[in-house]
Formats: C-alpha cells, sequence, structure tokens
C-alpha cells in the first residue's frame, strides 16, 4: 500500500526507534520486521531508512555495531542509546496523543 | 566490479559523505544490504541474473538514496570544507611571507642593506599579503565552484577585488594600490597556471603590473623595484600552486 510521503516523513522515527527498542537489528532486518508487522502493507525504501538510520544515529539515539551473523557476513546493526530510549518513548506518547485528536476530530466530522 | 557494486559506488560517490572511514563504512552497510535482497529473492527461486536484476529494482535509484545521505551530513561537509579552506588560506598566507621575506632579504643583501631591518620592515605589507593570498584562494575557490566556466569561476575574485578594494581604499587610501596589484597579479597567475604551457604563468603576475605601471606608476612606493615585486609575486604563485595542490592530495582527497 503506497502512503503519502509527507504523512510518512514525521513517523519514519517514531517507527524505526519503537523496532530497536525491542531489539538490535540491521537494516534489512528492520525492513523485513516493519513489512511481517504491517502484514506487507508498509515497506521502509532504502533511500528512507538508512539516511533515517544515519541522522538518528548523529543524535545520539542510536549505537552501531559490525557483527558477524550465523552466515558469516559482517552486518552493521543498530541498537538505541538511554537517550534513544527515552526519545522513542516520547515520541510513541506524542503520536499516541495526535493520532487520537485527529481520530477525535475524524470521527465528530463522520457523525 | 558486479553490477552491484557499481551501484554503491554511484551511491558513495553522490552522497559526498565527509571522510573516507563514514564513505567505506556506508559503502559495506549498503553492499550487505544488496546481498541481502539478492539471497531473498535467490530463495523465491530466481537464478542469479535474475535476482540481482530484482534486487537492484527493490534497491532503488541511487540518486535518490545519494541525495538523502548528502542532505543528513551536508553540515559536516559544510564544517569541514570550512575548516579546510581556513586551513588553505593559513598555510597560504604563510607561505607567501616567507617567500617575499625570502626575497626581500636577497634583495636586501644585493643591496648592502641591513636584513633585519628590511625583515621588520615585512609586517608592514600585511596588506599585501593577505591581498596575494586572497587573490589567488578566491580564483581557484570559484574553480571549484563552477569548474566548467572560467567566467563564473572568475566571479568570487571579482567580487572580492571589489570588496578588498572598499577595505583598502578606506584603511590605506595612500597605499592601496600595491595590494590590489597584487591581488590582480596572484588572481591573473592563477588563470594562466590553467592553461598549462610552460612558462606562461609567469605572465599571469607580469600583466598586472605592467598595467599597474602604465595606471599608477609612482603610487606605488617600491616601484623603483619592480622586478624584485614581480619576482616575489611569481614566487609566491609558483609556491602556492604546489600547497593548493597538496592540500588536494592530502585534504581533499578525505572527501573523496
Amino acid at each position: 500500500m503506497g502512503f503519502d510521503r509527507e504523512l510518512l516523513k514525521g513517523s519514519i522515527a517514531l517507527l524505526i526507534l519503537k523496532l530497536l527498542s525491542e531489539r538490535d537489528m540491521y537494516g534489512y532486518e528492520i525492513i523485513q520486521e516493519s513489512l511481517r508487522r504491517s502484514h506487507d502493507a508498509f515497506e521502509f525504501k532504502e533511500g528512507t531508512l538508512y539516511p533515517a538510520l544515519h541522522q538518528l544515529h548523529k543524535r545520539g539515539y542510536l549505537r552501531t555495531e559490525w557483527r558477524t551473523g550465523g552466515n558469516g557476513k559482517q552486518r552493521k546493526y543498530y541498537g538505541l542509546t538511554p537517550a534513544g530510549r527515552k526519545a522513542a518513548r516520547r515520541s510513541e506518547q506524542e503520536w499516541f496523543s495526535f493520532t487520537g485528536v485527529v481520530n477525535a476530530i475524524l470521527s465528530k466530522a463522520h457523525s | 566490479m558486479t553490477h552491484l557494486d557499481d551501484i554503491v559506488t554511484r551511491v558513495i560517490l553522490r552522497a559526498k559523505l565527509p571522510g573516507r572511514k563514514r564513505g567505506r563504512e556506508v559503502a559495506e552497510e549498503l553492499r550487505a544490504h544488496l546481498d541481502d535482497l539478492v539471497e531473498e529473492m535467490r530463495s523465491q527461486g530466481y537464478d542469479d541474473e535474475a535476482a540481482a536484476r530484482m534486487a537492484r529494482m527493490r534497491f532503488g535509484e541511487p540518486q535518490e538514496i545519494a541525495a538523502a545521505f548528502a542532505s543528513v551530513y551536508a553540515p559536516e561537509r559544510w564544517a569541514r570544507r570550512i575548516v579546510q579552506a581556513t586551513l588553505l588560506c593559513a598555510a597560504s598566507t604563510m607561505v607567501v611571507v616567507v617567500v617575499v621575506g625570502t626575497v626581500q632579504s636577497i634583495a636586501a643583501i644585493c643591496a648592502a642593506q641591513p636584513i633585519l631591518s628590511t625583515l621588520r620592515e615585512i609586517y608592514q605589507e600585511g596588506f599585501g599579503f593577505g591581498a596575494i593570498t586572497a587573490g589567488y584562494c578566491s580564483l581557484y575557490a570559484g574553480e571549484r565552484l563552477f569548474p566548467t566556466s572560467l567566467a563564473k569561476a572568475a566571479l568570487p575574485s571579482v567580487v572580492l577585488g571589489l570588496c578588498l578594494a572598499a577595505v583598502f581604499a578606506c584603511a590605506i587610501p595612500q597605499h592601496a594600490a600595491l595590494p590590489l596589484v597584487a591581488f590582480a597579479c596572484a588572481a591573473s597567475g592563477r588563470l594562466l597556471q590553467r592553461l598549462e604551457m610552460p612558462f606562461l604563468w609567469l605572465a599571469g603576475t607580469a600583466l598586472p603590473l605592467l598595467i599597474a605601471w602604465v595606471l599608477f606608476g609612482p603610487l606605488i612606493p617600491c616601484w623603483e623595484f619592480p622586478w624584485l615585486v614581480w619576482l616575489g609575486l611569481t614566487i609566491s604563485c609558483k609556491a602556492l600552486r604546489e600547497i593548493v595542490r597538496l592540500f588536494e592530495r592530502v585534504l581533499l582527497a578525505d572527501l573523496a
């Protein structure tokens, strides 16, 4: 399913932070996980995901580590820093408040 | 180089990431991602060639990914450029001071004048040293900003020259001509160095001096030794060229 780019822009960081709050992942794994959870409705584009990961790393929300996987391949894993955990909680709260307000307005408009 | 490596290289080249290490790390990360995509396609039954083609399609346009990376690292890139430009200007000014100081010392020895008093007077020529560096480096900066158009490349030099003319006219109205001529000589020297014709660049510094002779003549205090002025400027331009080459080899290579 295609979503409006502007609509997605504000939620990319939240999605990444939320996924990484559960476990460390590498880029490809984040894409697969978001596909699985959204039942193939949402897929991160590489051109969106990797620059966003680097931006969050620059802000100090993510730490990185190269690890060797089971097949012997080196992959760059991302995980949350303490600042990243705080940011994830804050963003999630903001998101629920925001969507609550939007839903309230939309449901009034429909009724 | 495989086709997938080529995609990664295109992203890295266009992304203009600050620092070789970061470039290598992003390249490895993207390459690993492409390998995962290929593996996924193979597991779905595609042969190697089709899997690579599908992976490339899924990966997206290298230009778009590069543009997104470039935007993330733009502040670091500009900070690096400012530091590099400052280092280049500082090194260039030092070189000019050493070259002109050496030429003047040799001239003082030849004229049987005391070297120490000659060297003490050098600090008075600060405007001149700054002007030589500014003339040369402004044209070099223009070349980097507008590599395909000489007219546009000269724009920073023209603008800076006009600004310096205004500053010198206010700060040192009696002696404004010499640093301005030095500025023009250095920019002109750099201009003719671009032509890569043997010895032609020597005329780059001579031409503005000849024009100054016609226009200002007696206004230039040390005009009694025009060859000395020319020699100092010419050797300075040659030394600045080497500094710029060193700068490109050592500092700019880090951006590649």
